[in-house]
C-alpha cells in the first residue's frame, strides 16, 4: 500500500532528485554490507576482475611479492576513496608510507588516517580499533617480508573479518604472501609482476614502470555477498614510475 | 519569590566512601574520624546501624556492640570528587547552583516549568534530580521551597530517597513552625535570650512582632526572624563551574604494584567518564596526582588526539605511562583530573558520503594513541624538502565529507615507492663505469628483521645527484640509483657522498 504511493510521490519529483530518493525497501537493499563502495569503479582493472569494486563488509586479501606493484595498488584504491569524499585508515605495517608519493598519486592526505604499528599483533588491534570506529575503508599494509610478528593466527583474521562484516567496512589486506586463509572473502594477487625499462641495454636506462597481473576473485564457500561474487578473468596492472 | 530546590545527601563522608568502594554497602562499615582511643563513628553502613552501631560513640564502644565492623578513615579525595559530582548533577537541571557545604547543594527552580509542566512539576523535578544523583552514585533527598531553611529542612525531612519534599509557595513558615529554634542554629547568646523568652519553636519566633524582635535583639535578631518567617536573607550565590573535573581517593594502605591500583584506577576513571559524558564533555587531557609515601607527590599529565569519555582508553594510557615511568615510591593516594572539551559536533549529509562520527573518532584515535604510543598515528602531511624520507604526522581531524556524493577521477596508476625506515645500510659492489653491479647489507642489527636487499644488479639507472641544504650546517649530497636486483625486487639506492656509504631507502613497489 506505502509502496505505490511512495512511488507515485516519487514520480511528480523531478528526475534528478527522484533519482536520489528511495523507499524504505531499495534504502535497505543498497546498504547491505556486501554491496560494493561506489568508488571503487573508478579503478579500472580492479572492477574488470570485481564488478563494482571491492565489496563492503568482507575482508579481501591482495598478496604480491616485491615490486609486484601491490603499494601502488594500495595507494590507487586510497586515491579513488578519498579523492571521492570518503575517510580512509592505512594501518601501515611496514612503516612504508611515503606522503609526497601518495599526495602526487591522487590521495587526499588530509582524509588518510596513518597507523604506524611495529608489529602484526599491533596492526591486527589497530586495524580492529579503525573498523569499530567506521572508517568506510580500512587498508592493512603488512609491508616487505619479513612481516614482524610472524603469520597471525587464523582465530585473529577471523576476528577482524567479523569486525568488518558488521562494521560494513571494505578492508584490504596487503601481504607480501596469503595469511589471512579462511577468513578472506575476497583473495587477489599480483603474479608476474616484471619492471618496464627504456633505453637500450647498453645505454643509459630509465625506469618506466612496472607492469603485473591481477588475478583472483571470491573465495569458494567464503561469505562475500552481492554482486562480488564472481571472478573475473586476470587483467593487467601498469604502473608508471611518473 | 524565588523557589529553590535542595539536594542533600545524609551521612555524607559515608556516601562519598560507598560511591568510591560500592562493594562495601553490603557489609558493617563504620567511617571513622580521629587516630587511636580518639577515634570516634561519624556514619556506619546500614548493616552496622542494625546491629547497634551508632554515630558520635567511640571506636571501641562500637566494636564492642559489633566485633566484625570494619572501620574506614574518611576519604578526603574521594568526598572532594562526591560534592563534585553533586554540583555536576544539580549543574544539570539549572545555571544557577549554590554549594552549600559538602553534600548539600541548592539550585534555582524557577524557569524549568517547560520541562517539569503541570502542577506536579516541582515533583517531577524533585523525583528527576534524585533519579540523576542516585545514576551518579549518591543517595540524595530532595526538598523543593521558598527559601535554603525551608528547602533544606525539607530535602532532610523527605520520607524517602526518591520521593521529594514539597512546600508549597508561602507556606514556608507554616512549614518550619513546628520545628524547634535550635533547628535555626542561632548563636549562643541569642539562642540563650530566646529561651529566657519562652520562645520553644520556630513558629514561637515568627509570630513575634518584626519590629519589636530588630529594636531588642539587633540586625542579627531581625535575620533570624526573616528565616523563621521563611524568608532568605540573601540570595542564592551561584558557583562558578570549576575548569576541570577530578575523581580520586586516598588508600587504606598503599600500594606497590600496579595491577591493583589499576583496579581502584579504572573505577575512578569510569565515574570520571560518566560525569564527562553527562555534561556532552570528553577528556582532552588526563592529569594524574599521585601521593607517595610517606610525604612524595608525583604529578603526570597525559594528552590525547581528540576528546574521549572511553574509560578503557584512559585505563590502557595510565596503564602505559605507569609502566614506562613507574613512580618511585608506593602509592598511598590519587587523583585523576579531566581538562574537558567539547566533542566537535558533525553535520550529516543526506546526499554526499557519510561523515565519521565524531565521537567514535575520538575513541578511535584515542585508542590508537594507547596502543601505538605517540608520534604513530595521524594524517601524514608532505612537508618541505627533497629529502624522500621526510614526512610529518598532524592530528586527524578530516574536513566535512563533500554535500554531494562526488565521481571519483580514475586514478593516475603511479607506481609507488614504499619507503625503508631508517634506510638499509648496503655493501655495493661498482663496475668499471662506477654504476652498481652487486649489493648485499652490509650489517644486520641484532634481532631487527629488515628486508632482504641483496643480489646482482639486472639493470642500473643513474646516478642522479639530490642536494639539500649546502648552504647550511648539515648538507645533504646523494647520488641516487635505481635497480633491478634479479629475482629481488626494484630498489633504490644512494651513495651518502659526505661519507662515502650506500644505503637503500626505498623499495619500488
Amino acid at each position: 500500500m506505502a509502496e505505490p504511493l511512495a512511488r507515485a510521490l516519487l514520480s511528480r519529483l523531478e528526475a534528478p532528485l527522484a533519482g536520489r530518493l528511495r523507499t524504505a525497501r531499495e534504502l535497505v537493499a543498497a546498504t547491505r554490507p556486501s554491496e560494493p563502495a561506489t568508488w571503487g569503479a573508478a579503478m579500472p582493472e580492479l572492477a574488470a576482475l570485481l564488478p563494482g569494486g571491492l565489496p563492503r563488509g568482507v575482508l579481501t586479501e591482495l598478496a604480491g611479492r616485491l615490486s609486484s606493484g601491490r603499494m601502488g595498488f594500495v595507494l590507487a584504491l586510497l586515491a579513488a576513496a578519498t579523492s571521492a569524499g570518503e575517510n580512509a585508515a592505512l594501518v601501515d605495517l611496514g612503516d612504508g608510507l611515503d606522503p609526497q608519493r601518495a599526495a602526487a598519486g591522487g590521495v587526499a592526505l588530509e582524509r588518510l588516517l596513518w597507523a604506524r604499528p611495529r608489529d602484526l599483533s599491533e596492526a591486527l588491534a589497530a586495524a580492529e580499533a579503525v573498523v569499530g570506529g567506521g572508517f568506510p575503508l580500512v587498508v592493512v599494509e603488512l609491508g616487505l617480508p619479513p612481516v614482524p610478528g610472524g603469520r597471525g593466527r587464523d582465530a585473529q583474521w577471523l576476528r577482524l573479518a567479523r569486525a568488518a562484516r558488521a562494521a560494513g567496512t571494505v578492508l584490504l589486506v596487503s601481504s607480501p604472501s596469503r595469511r589471512c586463509g579462511v577468513a578472506a572473502g575476497v583473495a587477489l594477487a599480483l603474479e608476474r609482476a616484471r619492471p618496464r625499462w627504456s633505453g637500450a641495454p647498453a645505454g643509459p636506462r630509465l625506469l618506466d614502470g612496472v607492469e603485473a597481473r591481477l588475478v583472483g576473485g571470491t573465495r569458494p564457500g567464503a561469505r562475500a555477498g552481492g554482486r562480488c561474487g564472481a571472478a573475473g578473468a586476470p587483467v593487467a596492472l601498469r604502473l608508471a614510475a611518473s | 519569590m524565588v523557589r529553590l530546590a535542595c539536594l542533600a545527601v545524609p551521612l555524607f563522608p559515608l556516601a562519598a566512601r560507598l560511591r568510591a568502594e560500592p562493594e562495601l554497602a553490603r557489609e558493617a562499615v563504620a567511617v571513622v574520624e580521629g587516630q587511636g582511643p580518639a577515634a570516634r563513628v561519624m556514619a556506619a553502613t546500614r548493616p552496622a546501624r542494625r546491629a547497634g552501631v551508632r554515630a558520635g560513640s567511640t571506636l571501641a564502644q562500637a566494636r564492642a556492640t559489633l566485633p566484625g565492623l570494619a572501620a574506614r578513615g574518611r576519604d578526603s579525595e574521594a568526598e572532594r570528587a562526591a560534592a563534585e559530582a553533586l554540583l555536576d548533577v544539580a549543574g544539570r537541571f539549572s545555571p544557577r547552583v549554590e554549594d552549600a557545604l559538602p553534600g548539600l547543594v541548592f539550585l534555582e527552580a524557577d524557569g524549568l516549568g517547560r520541562r517539569f509542566p503541570g502542577s506536579d512539576g516541582e515533583r517531577d523535578l524533585g523525583r528527576a534530580l534524585a533519579r540523576a544523583a542516585r545514576e551518579a552514585g549518591l543517595p540524595a533527598r530532595v526538598g523543593v521551597a521558598s527559601s535554603r531553611l525551608a528547602a533544606r529542612l525539607a530535602a532532610e525531612g523527605a520520607a524517602r530517597e526518591g520521593e521529594p519534599e514539597i512546600v508549597a509557595a508561602g507556606r514556608e513558615a507554616e512549614f518550619l513552625a513546628r520545628l524547634p529554634l535550635a533547628r535555626l542554629s542561632p548563636e549562643v547568646a541569642l539562642g540563650e535570650t530566646l529561651t529566657r523568652w519562652g520562645i520553644a519553636t520556630v513558629g514561637d519566633l515568627a509570630r513575634l512582632p518584626a519590629a519589636e524582635v530588630a529594636s531588642r535583639l539587633g540586625a542579627a535578631g531581625a535575620a533570624l526572624h526573616a528565616v523563621a518567617r521563611g524568608l532568605d536573607p540573601r540570595p542564592l550565590a551561584p558557583r562558578q563551574p570549576p575548569p576541570d573535573f577530578r575523581e580520586g581517593s586516598d588508600l587504606e594502605w598503599p600500594l606497590a604494584t600496579l595491577e591493583p591500583f589499576l583496579f581502584l584506577a579504572r573505577a575512578a576513571l569510569d565515574r570520571l567518564c560518566r560525569r564527562l559524558e553527562a555534561e556532552g564533555l570528553g577528556c582532552a587531557r588526563l592529569g594524574l596526582s599521585l601521593a607517595l609515601e610517606p610525604d612524595g607527590h608525583d604529578e603526570r599529565s597525559i594528552a590525547l588526539p581528540a576528546a574521549t569519555t572511553d574509560a578503557r582508553t584512559l585505563v590502557r594510557l595510565v596503564h602505559l605511562e605507569l609502566e614506562t615511568r613507574p613512580p618511585g615510591a608506593a602509592v598511598s593516594g590519587f587523583a585523576f583530573t579531566a581538562a574537558p572539551d567539547r566533542p566537535r559536533a558533525a553535520q550529516l549529509s543526506l546526499f554526499g558520503p557519510p561523515e565519521l562520527s565524531p565521537e567514535l573518532l575520538a575513541t578511535t584515535l584515542a585508542r590508537l594513541f594507547a596502543l601505538l604510543g605517540p608520534d604513530r598515528s595521524g594524517a601524514p602531511r608532505a612537508s618541505d624538502g627533497h629529502r624522500p624520507e621526510r614526512f610529518e604526522l598532524e592530528p586527524f581531524a578530516p574536513p566535512p565529507p563533500p554535500k554531494f556524493e562526488l565521481a571519483a577521477p580514475r586514478p593516475r596508476g603511479l607506481l609507488a615507492v614504499r619507503a625503508l625506515r631508517p634506510a638499509l645500510e648496503l655493501e655495493v659492489l661498482l663496475d668499471d663505469g662506477g654504476a652498481p653491479r652487486g649489493v648485499r647489507p652490509l650489517v644486520t642489527e641484532a634481532g631487527a628483521k629488515r628486508p632482504a636487499v641483496s643480489g646482482e644488479v639486472a639493470v642500473a639507472s643513474g646516478p642522479w645527484r639530490l642536494e639539500e641544504g649546502w648552504w647550511s650546517q648539515g648538507p645533504m649530497t646523494r647520488d641516487y640509483w635505481d635497480v633491478e636486483l634479479t629475482g629481488a625486487g626494484l630498489w633504490r639506492i644512494f651513495r651518502d657522498a659526505a661519507s662515502g656509504r650506500w644505503f637503500a631507502d626505498g623499495s619500488y613497489d
